[in-house]
């Protein structure tokens, strides 16, 4: 079984939400990221996305952008040293992770050598946020016959899209709390209530949201409704802030999952 | 609904390659006795070529069913299509999806289609013939089965050609249509007539993709109001008031139509083929740009949006949309790289003072490719009363068809115009080539008229060789198949998909992409993609300014400056019609120095 499918499960049994926690790969570096996956499993973190920089990441804004070009400055930084690095990261944790990742960066790379790669480095999941449901038939084919996960994004204007989007997926639906790009300050969209508990209604899968939670008053207000919340930007701006320092962000993350 | 569209008597490399360019979803090889019958080998090796998505389907006559059942599994068949007296219990053995084939005399022709209905998953409808099963090319009654696809999945066969098709598919709705004959020329598959097939279907219904290039690679916000402005796009195309409005602004606001010029001077200076300026130039705020804002604004304004918001490279979108929101009193945000801001004051200011809010970009490279990304975060944010003006036949569908809609005015003027002063169609078209709206719109009249050569110029920039270019189509260029803005289109990548920064002297073509559209017209060799050098371009600019007083856009200077190059080989009665899609007077500043010093510092105009 999928790890992140384990861990909902084992969640569940628990009565507990999943933390799902954001770091771009190689911000600073590629060996502070490896300290920063295992810091943030320790503070209580349960499923890690990992961002793939890329040079037009047009679902974020400007702390993930910035994070983007920070990342960039390092020679060694590509897709293939961030799948070394998971490799090595694989060998010590057993947290599910996924890859936040643009499509163009998976097209140029070649479709069938990326999925390999990601299966063959223990990578769990792909969140893709520029590849809507309109588009994901080319790539499904090739996961759907890999253990890997394609979680399905829904947005506040998907509404009757909502069904067809998470039908045949695995993993869980990633809810984006409101329009925009990744970091805004947290103006939930005003119905987002009603939204997730139709989201909720329509699919078998565990739901979770993302876009904007920054604190712990943003994730009592959601958890109730979820199974899952994700945290990206905040910890970005801290792992800037800090330059990597792995127990400012240990204790920035724990005081969100406790 | 959308109709898939089945090739069928597939029998060499030569003809998978052909449909390999186009939106085939099924290939069909016929293992039945026919003149276009291939064996288990040949298709095992056929399929190798064959695109990955899509489907194929073997054709059987009466075949023993373990046989079909070992081919559908050495062959890995999707579907089977059965064009015998297999029974019901037949079907069910199949280890794979049937097509049942149904020959079409009356209507008691349908009566066994009941039984069949629970093991097949479709009914291909095809003409009845005493001699023949299948095959015949000719095409049935169509009404008789009129609305049988409400009911069954339907494949409709039969005599269908390029030119009958739609007619076809407006009767019978059917899911699936099977092309074979009507397709050929000497039973070999014809790129000519199924680029024609694929042309017809796009009149038809919208097409989301050009080949394989286009479609909607954006976050899941966007996709509703994306399907909104399709459907409100759609409903304005076919209102007779929206058009008139629309022909109100181009003739009496941006002063259409505008002139074809026979440029009588430069045609004797280059000593060969006949030129004809198109005079974009003159259009009012100076370029191509306008025609387009006019449609988007007017469009926007039915759909009750209260705000523009536009990306701009050097400004001259930028200020035909500030000019539009003018116009019609909207607001007005245009996104602009902080490197552009600095570069060109001038239009910065001109957008200020036609009432628009210009919001300097500083992510990235700082210049157009982050200012459209910045331009589709915004609209991500505010989509609920908000309208993006793209400036070029780029971006998820439907912005590139339909820039080009707006834009194709310049085509079916220029086609007129040449049938009343040549009484023919013109030899060559050229035209310049960054996003591409204006070449996609002098082109698209004329891409049904195959005697009429396209030709599309890139920005070569200091020389391909040098790196610092603009250049994905052509010749010498590694333009990357990937998604940018939305589309999936060729790209300048590094090989993590990393998008390079292009560079050329005119802004206007200083673009990493191309429209998906210009990709596809290169990818069926409907359309020639070249390039021009920073320094071409500019002795163009000089020339045509020199010889017959109209100072041209840098972008649109490459496009003569190619003219240049193949005039002098053409005959006298070879007609060239070179789109001057813009006029120069923004660019003097820029080339100022560079004339002023004896042509010297090339490299200080570009960055």
């Amino acid at each position: 079984m999928n790890r992140i499918d384990k861990k909902f499960i084992e969640l569940k049994e628990k009565n507990k939400k999943a933390f799902i926690g954001f770091i771009t790969a190689g911000d600073p570096t590629l060996a502070k990221t490896s300290d920063l996956v295992h810091a943030l499993e320790e503070a209580g973190t349960d499923i890690i996305e990992l961002g793939i920089p890329y040079s037009d990441p047009l679902a974020d804004g400007p702390v993930i952008q910035m994070a983007n070009q920070r990342a960039f400055k390092n020679a060694d930084l590509s897709v293939s040293s961030i799948m070394d690095m998971v490799r090595a990261i694989r060998k010590s944790t057993e947290i599910p992770l996924l890859y936040l990742v643009y499509i163009n960066t998976i097209i140029v790379y070649g479709k069938e050598r990326f999925i390999k790669d990601c299966t063959e480095v223990g990578i769990d999941g792909l969140i893709i946020p520029d590849m809507p449901f309109e588009e994901r038939e080319e790539l499904m084919e090739l996961i759907s016959e890999t253990d890997l996960a394609l979680i399905p994004l829904v947005a506040p204007t998907s509404m009757d899209r909502i069904a067809k989007i998470t039908e045949g997926c695995k993993g869980f639906v990633y809810c984006v709390s409101s329009l925009g790009v990744t970091g805004r300050s947290s103006e939930f969209h005003e119905d987002i209530k009603d939204y997730l508990k139709d989201v909720k209604s329509k699919t078998n899968l565990p739901i979770a949201v993302g876009f904007g939670i920054s604190n712990k008053k943003d994730i009592d207000v959601l958890s109730d409704l979820v199974d899952g919340v994700i945290v990206g930007s905040a910890i970005v701006q801290i792992v800037s802030e800090g330059d990597g320092d792995v127990e400012i962000v240990k204790k920035f993350v724990r005081d969100l999952t406790n | 609904m959308h109709t898939k569209v089945k090739i069928c008597g597939i029998k060499t490399i030569e003809e998978v390659q052909t449909i390999n360019n186009y939106p085939v979803s099924y290939v069909g090889f016929i293992f039945a006795t026919s003149k276009r019958q291939v064996t288990e080998e040949q298709v095992k090796a056929l399929r190798g070529y064959l695109r990955k998505d899509i489907k194929v389907v073997g054709v059987f006559v009466d075949e023993a069913p373990q046989r079909v059942n070992e081919i559908i599994k050495s062959c890995s068949l999707d579907v089977v299509q059965l064009h015998g007296n297999e029974s019901v219990e037949y079907c069910n053995k199949m280890n794979t999806k049937v097509w049942k084939s149904i020959r079409v005399k009356d209507e008691n022709s349908l009566e066994a289609i009941k039984q069949y209905s629970t093991e097949v998953e479709s009914f291909l409808l095809d003409t009845f013939s005493k001699e023949e099963r299948g095959g015949t090319g000719k095409a049935f009654n169509w009404n008789i089965v009129r609305g049988l696809s409400k009911t069954y999945n339907i494949v409709l066969a039969g005599g269908l050609t390029p030119e009958n098709i739609v007619e076809a598919i407006e009767i019978v709705r059917p899911q699936v249509i099977d092309m074979n004959s009507g397709l050929e020329t000497n039973l070999m598959k014809d790129n000519e007539k199924v680029r024609k097939l694929f042309f017809k279907l796009k009149e038809e219904k919208m097409n989301r993709k050009f080949g394989q290039f286009g479609g909607q690679y954006v976050p899941e916000t966007l996709m509703y109001p994306l399907q909104e402005l399709e459907e409100a796009y759609e409903a304005c195309m076919k209102d007779p008031s929206f058009i008139e409005e629309y022909m109100y602004y181009m003739k009496d606001y941006v002063g259409r139509e505008s002139p074809l010029y026979y440029a009588k001077r430069f045609t004797e200076k280059l000593g060969g083929a006949k030129i004809y300026l198109k005079r974009e130039d003159l259009n009012h705020t100076g370029a191509h740009k306008i025609n387009n804002v006019i449609g988007q604004v007017l469009l926007a304004k039915r759909m009750g949006k209260k705000k523009v918001i536009a990306e701009t490279g050097a400004g001259q979108h930028g200020v035909a949309t500030a000019t539009g929101a003018a116009l019609f009193d909207m607001e007005c945000t245009v996104f602009m790289g902080e490197e552009d801001v600095a570069r060109q004051q001038l239009n910065v200011f001109r957008m200020e003072l036609l009432g628009a809010k210009v919001e300097t970009v500083v992510s990235g490279t700082k210049t157009l490719k982050d200012a459209t990304n910045e331009a589709i975060r915004e609209w991500v944010r505010c989509v609920e009363d908000t309208f993006y003006v793209i400036g070029s036949v780029v971006g998820p569908h439907p912005y590139p068809t339909m820039v080009r809609d707006f834009q194709r005015i310049i085509g079916d003027e220029t086609k007129r115009q040449i049938l009343d002063k040549e009484g023919r169609l013109p030899d060559t078209i050229i035209a310049c080539v960054g996003g591409g709206s204006n070449a996609m719109g002098i082109f698209y009249p004329f891409v049904e008229d195959t005697e009429v050569e396209l030709i599309g110029v890139e920005a070569a920039g200091l020389g391909i060789e040098t790196g610092k270019h603009a250049v994905v189509l052509a010749e010498g260029s590694d333009g990357t198949l990937g998604v940018l803005h939305g589309m999936k289109t060729k790209l300048l990548t590094d090989s993590d998909g990393n998008i390079i920064p292009a560079h050329s002297i005119s802004a206007g073509l200083d673009y990493p992409g191309i429209g998906p559209e210009h990709a596809y017209l290169e990818n069926i060799k409907r359309a020639k993609y070249v390039s021009i050098t920073d320094q071409e371009a500019l002795d163009g600019f000089e020339m045509l300014t020199k010889v017959e007083g109209i100072i041209p856009a840098l972008e649109s200077s490459h496009a003569i400056a190619y003219a240049m190059k193949l005039a002098p080989k053409m005959p006298k009665d070879h007609i060239i019609v070179i789109n001057v899609s813009g006029r120069g007077d923004k660019d003097t500043h820029t080339v100022m120095d560079y004339f002023r010093q004896g042509k010297q510092g090339l490299e200080k105009l570009n960055k």
